[in-house]
């Protein structure tokens, strides 16, 4: 055994890697062949090297030790080809679906709600809160609605021990606004009320927003401007709003405020019942009795409220079917609106 | 309510066409929501509001019709020839209770024949909803519709006395209504009595026993006015409403308690014949002084936010019979009886605004009141805490305050349940919605569970909402967030089923939005939980959240199936926005180890980090685990644990050897702590 025989091993090394190209399988052979552990036939020349004598064992050692990392060397590089080689020829399925993330969704009257928080925001009114525990002077009594009112009949009211009860309509926290901030008052209230009350449009359970405008001069127009400019931004810039005057015990005027039916667009069709107007809420110019509850001074001040269902409003933008499926936490509706924000 | 538009134009001269009519009738404020054509006739459904009973009647809607435009009130009058007994001969009035019963009229007429109505008046009555009976009756009826008093014929010998008392009743009293039904009397029901024994609940329903019957011939008529509030409590208590009490209780017009009665006695004489007796029983003919109201034509224009000419002020006025004066800027207004509803100026802003119709009045933003507008109260805390459930995949779900007592019990052992009694409703809609909400977590998992029967393979729900407790001084509301997690999570082609580190990586991400800090997570001993799967959150004291499996008994008591995994967060320890401070990018490079610890199942990794920081050099950075292994050659309680240390100096490179000799220091002074082992 001599160097000479190891300069042929390399020989036949090159030979077997250039046969092999890029196939993995065939790289791998090689690698066996050569550098296995058990068997390679570098393994076997180490075993050679421990049999020569003595003399020879510095000039092969040195030898084998060259072959060695060039082999290693070649054969990682070999490798290496062999791998792209092999992702080269294995394509992705680009039509399979991705590995996204889980996508959360904000529920329809979250939505809504923003949605009218964004645009009274932006016209400088300020977004207020309060309990929906309530009490009957902030409920009923300061908006002018006294014991044995029939205006009570219309809101039947779950009540509470204590003499408490779930509010019935936001309008307590316009109560609790004008007994905490002198005017000028520019608020809307969104929120969670209650009435006992259970059917395909009625839910025991449902939300509202109510706004109020508190200061010197505030008119009649100014109410309507408001509500269109509202409406409009909410709706459709192409819809009509009228207002039809009503009644409220904490308004005086009051108005009913109806907007273009948006199914049909005025034409006619089951939603509006054919009159071509929807009920989108209700308004007027805040009662002084209501002013003087507070102990806002009605001489000086006059102010505006209204009020809106945003259930409501939400299964009329989104042509959902029936109220109660909003409180179902129906998956199948809920992921209807993932990448909807507001 | 429903009226005939052919009655309606019998009180109008030159009515203008239906649909201007109607269009007309909106506007000011009587929605016409149906009109149905009955033969020649039209039945309309309009909405009156309850604060004017004036116009609850064809009379007083076609005054607002004629108002609005649609023709001219036709005059009133009735003519009605009195026979020559005298009233007084045949009947007796007293009025006990003056407050109650403010004014009673009654006339007397003898020797009619009841029988069938003609069928004009019968069809009249029907198109308005209401059943035809007899002449005498049909005529009381045919009047309040007509006018709007509620009118009650007594057969006048059936009636001891023949005598009218009107008192308050006694306690317990009872009395057969009209419909057949025994009624039991309160004190404060008012009551018609003759010499013996009440024969009608005023303002409500007459009784049974003097009622018309076909072989009546002598009636006693009432026309009266009775107090709204106590015909409004009697309503109450007993639960009958009637097309009198309707009217009564929104306030029925004193006046008219007197004209009404003419005119249904000249129809009873017309449709049963018979003779009316002299004169009229009244217990308070003299009218209370009419209210006025002064207003400023100038503050009305201001008020409006444009200029209402006072031409068409007082015209509107007038029509409404309201006898307006002007006096400079000023006009003064005289309410008639039938006005319950005016009181103030700005009630009759609206008498005018409504005529002058809300279309007119032009449309001006008001100018802005100076500062932005802020979001008050909790909502900066609830929105956030709705962006962190978006952020972690979440859907938001709303579900009802209202729980049964079960999912009360089986989630009022968690300690964010258990901070005051649960709220009871008086009045609840089913024994489903009998108590308010201490924990979010019945409803969302109740949603959770419907959504895995119908087949869902993933849920992931949460909600943001108020939880109410019982307090001695009422009732508190907490905001609280809460997530379920079931079945499945991961992509398509690497699922595996929700464990624990789901939902506390959830809670995590929840943190992280309100800068909690130093959570100190905690085995739960909550029957919420399942035992070794749950968790509870501190921070400080308190208990902020509690994360974990759902215990047995709590999912069955749910409806729940096994493996639904819960977490509920108290957003009272929630601030509601953090703004990052910069820390300084570190300048020079880290030193990553590994470390291989084994121990038993008992050392939590909470423990175990905590002694790794206090045995390493402060330039240990983070200490973060890379995998745990059990299995084959580690003990049954015990785990492999490795923890991938970070180390970097904020003030110099560190040299590999340095690492070294602090890591085998960590080491030693690991293993004299803690029971561990590193082999």
């Amino acid at each position: 055994m001599s160097t000479d025989d190891l300069a042929r091993v390399r020989e036949e090394f090159l030979a077997a890697l250039q046969s092999a190209g890029s196939e993995p399988e065939a790289v791998e052979a090689v690698r066996v062949r050569f550098a296995g552990r058990r068997s390679g036939l570098l393994r076997q020349l180490e075993e050679t090297l421990k049999s020569l004598p003595k003399e020879e064992k510095p000039a092969f050692g040195k030898a084998l030790n060259e072959l060695k990392r060039f082999v290693e060397e070649r054969l990682a590089a070999a490798q290496e080809a062999a791998a792209k080689g092999a992702a080269a020829a294995e394509t992705v399925d680009v039509t399979l679906p991705g590995r996204r993330p889980p996508a959360g969704s904000l529920h329809p009257v979250t939505l809504v709600r923003r949605e009218v928080e964004e645009i009274f925001l932006r016209m400088g009114y300020s977004v207020a809160d309060g309990p929906e525990v309530e009490d009957d002077w902030h409920n009923f009594e300061a908006l002018n609605i006294p014991p044995d009112h029939p205006a009570r009949d219309d809101q039947d009211t779950f009540y509470l021990p204590g003499r408490l009860l779930l509010r019935t309509h936001t309008s307590p926290v316009q109560i609790r606004t004008m007994e905490q901030q002198r005017p000028p008052i520019r608020v809307i209230i969104p929120g969670r009320v209650y009435r006992r009350d259970s059917d395909l449009r009625h839910s025991p359970m449902f939300h509202q927003v109510e706004g109020l405008v508190v200061d010197e001069g505030i008119t009649f127009a100014h109410l309507k401007a408001t509500l269109e400019a509202f409406l409009k931004v909410l709706f459709d810039s192409r819809l009509a709003v009228r207002l039809r005057p009503g009644f409220f015990p904490f308004t005086e005027p009051s108005a009913e405020v109806d907007i273009t039916c948006i199914m049909c667009a005025g034409k006619g069709c089951p939603l509006c019942t054919g009159s071509g107007w929807i009920e989108i809420l209700g308004a007027g110019m805040v009662d002084p009795r209501v002013f003087a509850a507070c102990g806002v001074d009605p001489q000086r001040y006059t102010g505006f409220a209204f009020g809106c269902g945003l259930d409501r409003v939400a299964l009329l933008k989104y042509s959902l079917p029936d109220l109660r499926l909003l409180f179902s936490g129906d998956e199948r509706l809920l992921r209807q609106f993932e990448g909807v924000r507001r | 309510m429903k009226f005939s538009l052919a009655w309606l134009r019998d009180h109008l001269d030159g009515a203008v066409a239906a649909e201007e009519m109607a269009r007309r009738l909106t506007s000011v404020g009587f929605n016409v929501e149906v009109r149905e054509a009955q033969g020649e006739d039209e039945v309309w459904d309009v909405e009156v509001t309850t604060n004017r009973p004036d116009a609850m009647n064809h009379r007083g809607l076609a005054r607002e019709a004629a108002t609005a435009g649609c023709g001219t009130l036709r005059p009133f009058a009735t003519q009605l020839a009195e026979g020559a007994v005298a009233i007084g001969e045949l009947a007796r009035l007293t009025v006990e209770d003056p407050e109650g019963c403010p004014r009673y009229c009654a006339r007397v007429i003898r020797g009619v024949t009841v029988r069938p109505s003609p069928p004009w008046l019968a069809e009249r009555l029907e198109r308005c909803g209401i059943r035809a009976v007899n002449n005498v009756v049909d005529a009381t009826n045919y009047v309040l519709l007509d006018v709007g008093q509620p009118l009650h014929a007594f057969d006048l010998a059936r009636l001891a006395g023949p005598a009218i008392h009107v008192r308050r009743a006694h306690g317990g009293e009872q009395i057969t209504t009209l419909d057949g039904i025994v009624r039991t009397l309160h004190g404060d029901d008012v009551v018609i009595c003759d010499a013996r024994r009440a024969v009608a609940i005023a303002g409500v329903m007459g009784g049974a026993e003097s009622e018309i019957r076909p072989t009546t011939t002598d009636v006693l008529i009432e026309s009266a006015y009775f107090d709204p509030l106590a015909v409004r409590r009697t309503v109450r208590r007993l639960g009958l409403k009637t097309e009198a009490s309707h009217r009564f209780e929104r306030g029925a017009d004193r006046a008219m308690a007197r004209t009404a009665l003419d005119r249904v006695a000249a129809l009873i004489l017309e449709l049963a014949g018979g003779e009316v007796a002299a004169g009229v029983l009244d217990s308070a003919p003299e009218l209370p002084p009419a209210r006025r109201i002064a207003f400023s034509l100038q503050r009305l224009s201001a008020f409006a936010g444009c200029p209402i000419p006072e031409e068409f002020v007082l015209r509107v006025l007038s029509a409404l019979e309201l006898e307006p004066q002007r006096e400079g800027d000023t006009i003064t207004c005289r309410v008639p009886s039938h006005r319950v509803d005016l009181e103030l100026p700005e009630d009759l802003y609206e008498e005018v605004l409504r005529h002058w119709g809300y279309d007119a009045v032009p449309a001006v933003l008001p100018p802005s009141a100076g500062g932005p507008g802020l979001r008050l109260g909790s909502w900066p805390v609830t929105d956030r805490a709705r962006e962190a459930l978006l952020a972690a995949g979440v859907a938001e779900a709303i579900t009802y305050a209202f729980v049964p007592a079960e999912w009360d019990a089986a989630t009022s052992g968690s300690p964010l349940a258990s901070r005051g009694g649960a709220v009871a409703v008086e009045n609840p809609l089913s024994a489903r919605m009998a108590l308010l909400r201490r924990s979010l977590l019945g409803g969302l998992v109740d949603a959770a569970a419907a959504n895995l029967r119908r087949g869902a393979t993933r849920v992931r729900l949460g909600e943001v909402g108020r939880v109410f407790f019982a307090t001695d001084s009422g009732v508190r509301e907490e905001e609280r967030l809460a997530v379920v997690l079931a079945g499945n999570t991961g992509a398509w082609d690497e699922t595996r089923a929700v464990d624990f580190f789901d939902i506390k990586g959830l809670v995590e991400g929840v943190f992280g939005e309100f800068a909690v800090r130093d959570a100190l997570w905690e085995p739960a001993a909550t029957p919420l939980l399942a035992p070794g799967a749950g968790a509870v959150v501190r921070c400080g004291e308190g208990v902020v959240a509690v994360a974990g499996r759902l215990a047995d008994e709590a999912a069955a008591a749910l409806d729940a199936p096994p493996g639904v995994w819960v977490a509920e967060f108290d957003l009272g320890a929630a601030s509601p926005s953090i703004a990052p401070v910069f820390r300084p990018l570190p300048r020079f490079p880290a030193v990553v180890a590994d470390l291989t610890v084994r121990h038993s199942l008992d050392l939590s990794w909470g423990e175990l980090v905590a002694a790794v920081r206090a045995c390493a050099p402060p330039w240990l950075e983070d200490v973060a685990p890379v995998v745990r292994y059990r299995g084959e050659g580690v003990g049954r309680h015990e785990v492999k644990t490795t923890l991938r240390l970070t180390y970097r100096h904020e003030e110099r490179s560190l040299t590999q050897e340095e690492v070294n000799a602090a890591h085998f220091a960590l080491m030693k002074a690991l293993a004299e702590r803690l029971p561990v082992s590193f082999t």
